[in-house]
């Protein structure tokens, strides 16, 4: 139970820390540390209120799975998206 | 009802906590050409984005957060409560529910205040408020169907363990896609409004 | 009593959990669909029999290749193998007593069922143009058809692929046998776990890529349309994502039949058997890292395109793994031609050609000139209809004796197998040399020249149809009049002929034990 009612307030905590950072100007990593934050969020739910941390491997292996999958379409899109600038196809040059 | 495909009440738990979670991650993968196109479109047009973004309600969306991050502690609790057979069991979750439509009222209202705003935007902010109503639209969609699904399970079932903890799983995972929604589209550039 | 004297009313049948019964419910839906695929495909041979567009409209020509597609894919391929032989026999082979979650199986088919409606009304409410692959930005800006109808239709349906997907991994991890270690399961069984893994991973991608033109359709406002920052491109990206390893839940299941069929008519275990297991996990894997050779010539970028084509051609090794293990298992084999082998070497003659083709369309100098022809269309037959149809009937003769409890006639499977083969390859070895020559899909006329290959490919398919009608009657006149059959007619291994022929209601008499490994086959000297 205690160990619940902390992470509740560590996720609160938080919260109010990724509202707070929107207001202090850093550019792009603003961005950046919101969602780092809300990995760090989503960790905590995942591994105390959803018992990721004592589960067993088979478990793990599907939350993670899921995650890695999300990589791969965007990460495989990105070698589109990343180098349409760079290295275009020659059909798809404006003349 | 009687189940014959399982020896135990061990290995009964155990394909349920497999299946929610194999269930999640199709949901993961669900929400996946979402954040997808989000993340182009925002690459593509970032000043509509932040235009768009400055138009949400920024203290509703945080108090909202906390509101569903309540649920998911209370739903935690419940969970405990289920496994250890204690009290409260029936409080709790009808707690977490309320939670949860409390989210979705607020939600409601800030979603009748945008209509006006959305009829006038033009170019790629329209692309915003399309992922946005796409995104948080589905992300309310999980969660009625878990409200309806926790107060039922509060009148009904609320003694099965495995059910509670299944369920909570689901929960957990809603509130888990909100906290990616929450700076995704209240937080840009938060500083220049 | 066995599983199907349990009740004979339509209700018994209709509120069954029994996964036996769901498989036959399956059997039945997808005979249905494939049938209204195939009088498309028909419609649109007989088309093109001509070189002048002379038998149908070019609008009524493209909603022909449109239905045949979206039927023939997501309610004929994709639940053939794993929705029914898998529904039926993984239980059996993992020697349980059902799957895991029963009532999730029966709501998987009635979803099946939903989306075939919303399929049949859009057939009904005169059809879809797009061609089964709905992209961007014709199907969300131009199209007139019933999109939205159509989208609906295969968005419910991935759901009941979906759910179908969760239950087979859950039972597979969850119910085997005492003794059945993961390297002593069937290769069905393995295949038909990777290809559930596919389900679940790449058909939510597919689910909300369609909810996305149905959005952008509606509101006119979507991420796919390049005035408002959008991406034509991402929507192939999202589709591809999913429908690349689509291929993958088609054949899979196919290689896991054709690996249970080939041991046993064979008489020897199969060869190399923990390299087929991992060559199953490595064609799954593998298979969602090579979307991109779908879009060579469509603008992505060159870097990309190289990636993609370097990551296509790793898929070769896996399955020539598993083709030269086929081939090496029936190496001093004492073979016996029965219908299901016929289908079964068929498979692997057909697949090697289908495989090695795509090694033309992997390398993207070759691709640039092949983008949509028929060179494509024949490639992707080849796999489809000479993999996956052929080890879909060649499983359904091969266990049919297990699933009806009736054996069908041989020389009749023999004869159908054979008609089939010869059908086949008459249909779509001269769509190569069509779309060698240049022959661009999609087209319901082309140039005189190119009458002739066309008319072979067209004769090809009336045998083949005739094909597919055969086992229709013969299996059907089974039912009545086959002979009964015995618990395990073929002397095959595996926990599903230790039961009676047809399983009774829980599939066992008692919870089997398992002490070795699949295909215990004495070679015979």
């Amino acid at each position: 139970m205690m160990r619940l009612a902390l992470v509740w307030l560590a996720l609160l905590a938080l919260l109010a820390a990724t509202a707070a950072s929107s207001f202090v100007p850093l550019g792009g990593w603003n961005s950046a540390l919101n969602l780092a934050i809300a990995a760090v969020k989503a960790l905590l739910v995942a591994l105390f209120f959803m018992h990721l941390s004592s589960a067993g491997a088979l478990l793990r292996l599907a939350a993670v799975a899921a995650l890695l999958w999300l990589a791969l379409l965007f990460g495989l899109s990105w070698t589109d998206y990343g180098t349409r600038g760079t290295s275009p196809a020659p059909w798809a040059l404006r003349r | 009802m009687p189940t014959t495909q399982f020896d135990s009440i061990l290995e009964r738990r155990e394909a349920a906590m497999l299946g929610m979670w194999l269930f999640l991650a199709t949901e993961v993968l669900f929400f996946g050409p979402l954040f997808f196109g989000y993340f182009h479109s925002r690459l593509a047009s970032h000043d509509a984005f932040v235009a768009g973004s400055h138009h949400m309600h920024f203290w509703l969306g945080t108090i909202n957060t906390a509101v569903l991050l309540t649920s998911s502690f209370t739903m935690a609790l419940a969970v405990q409560v289920a496994q250890d057979r204690g009290r409260f069991l029936r409080l709790l979750l009808l707690a977490s529910a309320a939670l949860g439509i409390a989210f979705l009222c607020i939600k409601g209202y800030e979603y009748a205040s945008e209509i006006p705003e959305v009829a006038r935007a033009e170019g790629p902010e329209q692309v915003f408020y399309l992922l946005y109503f796409a995104m948080t639209g589905l992300h309310a969609i999980h969660l009625t169907i878990g409200a309806v699904l926790v107060i039922w399970t509060a009148f009904i079932s609320a003694r099965r363990a495995i059910r509670v903890e299944v369920l909570g799983l689901y929960w957990h995972f809603v509130d888990a896609v909100w906290l990616f929604l929450y700076p995704m589209f209240y937080l840009l550039e938060r500083y220049s409004a | 009593m066995s599983y199907l004297a349990e009740g004979f009313s339509l209700r018994s049948w209709l509120t069954t959990n029994d996964h036996k019964r769901i498989a036959v419910l399956y059997m039945v839906a997808i005979t249905a669909f494939f049938f209204v695929g195939g009088a498309a495909a028909t419609l649109i041979r007989l088309e093109l029999a001509t070189p002048a567009g002379d038998l149908v409209q070019p609008e009524t020509y493209n909603k022909l290749f449109t239905i045949h597609g979206v039927v023939m894919v997501w309610f004929f391929l994709i639940p053939s193998i794993p929705s029914v032989l898998g529904n039926f026999l993984v239980p059996l082979m993992v020697g349980a007593r059902d799957m895991a979650f029963p009532r999730l199986n029966l709501a998987s088919w009635y979803i099946y069922v939903l989306g075939g409606l919303f399929t049949v009304a859009t057939l009904i409410a005169g059809g879809v143009d797009t061609g089964w692959t709905f992209y961007t930005p014709y199907s969300t800006m131009f199209s007139n058809g019933n999109v939205l109808l159509a989208v609906a239709g295969v968005f419910i349906v991935g759901f009941s692929s979906i759910l179908t997907g969760l239950n087979i991994i859950v039972t597979v991890h969850r119910l085997r046998a005492p003794g059945l270690t993961w390297f002593r399961l069937p290769l069905f069984v393995w295949a038909n776990y990777a290809t559930s893994l596919i389900l679940i991973l790449a058909t939510p991608v597919l689910a909300m890529t369609l909810c996305l033109v149905a959005l952008e359709r509606v509101f006119h406002v979507g991420i796919f349309d390049p005035a408002l920052g959008g991406d034509p491109l991402l929507f192939q990206h999202l589709f591809w994502f999913y429908s690349h390893p689509a291929v993958y839940i088609m054949v899979l299941p196919a290689m896991g039949v054709a690996s249970e069929i080939i041991p046993c008519f064979a008489r020897r275990p199969v060869f190399g058997y923990r390299f087929m297991a991992y060559a199953i996990l490595a064609i799954a894997s593998i298979g969602f890292l090579v979307w991109g050779h779908h879009m060579f010539v469509s603008g992505q970028s060159l870097y990309a395109g190289l990636v993609f084509s370097m990551l296509s051609f790793l898929v070769a090794i896996p399955s020539a793994i598993k083709v030269f293990n086929w081939t090496a298992t029936l190496y001093k084999g004492s073979i016996t031609f029965a219908a299901p082998m016929l289908y079964a070497l068929g498979f692997v003659g057909l697949f090697t050609i289908g495989g090695m083709t795509g090694l033309f369309l992997a390398a993207t100098a070759v691709d640039v000139h092949l983008t949509d022809t028929y060179f494509v269309i024949a490639h992707f037959h080849y796999i489809m209809v000479g993999g996956s149809v052929m080890c879909y009937l060649g499983g359904i003769h091969f266990w049919w004796p297990k699933i009806s409890g009736r054996m069908y006639p041989e020389m009749w499977g023999r004869a159908a197998a054979l008609l089939i083969f010869f059908g086949f390859n008459l249909t779509f070895f001269p769509q190569y040399l069509l779309g060698w020559l240049g022959m661009p899909r999609r087209y319901h006329a082309y140039p005189p020249e190119l009458q002739l290959l066309n008319v072979f490919s067209s004769a090809g398919a009336v045998v083949l149809a005739l094909g597919y009608l055969l086992p229709l009657g013969y299996l059907g006149w089974s039912l009545l009049y086959g002979k009964k059959a015995p618990p395990n007619p073929w002397q095959a291994t595996g926990l599903e002929w230790q039961t009676a022929s047809p399983p009774p209601k829980h599939n066992f008499e008692h919870e089997p034990v398992v002490h070795q490994g699949p295909y215990a086959y004495d070679p015979v000297r």
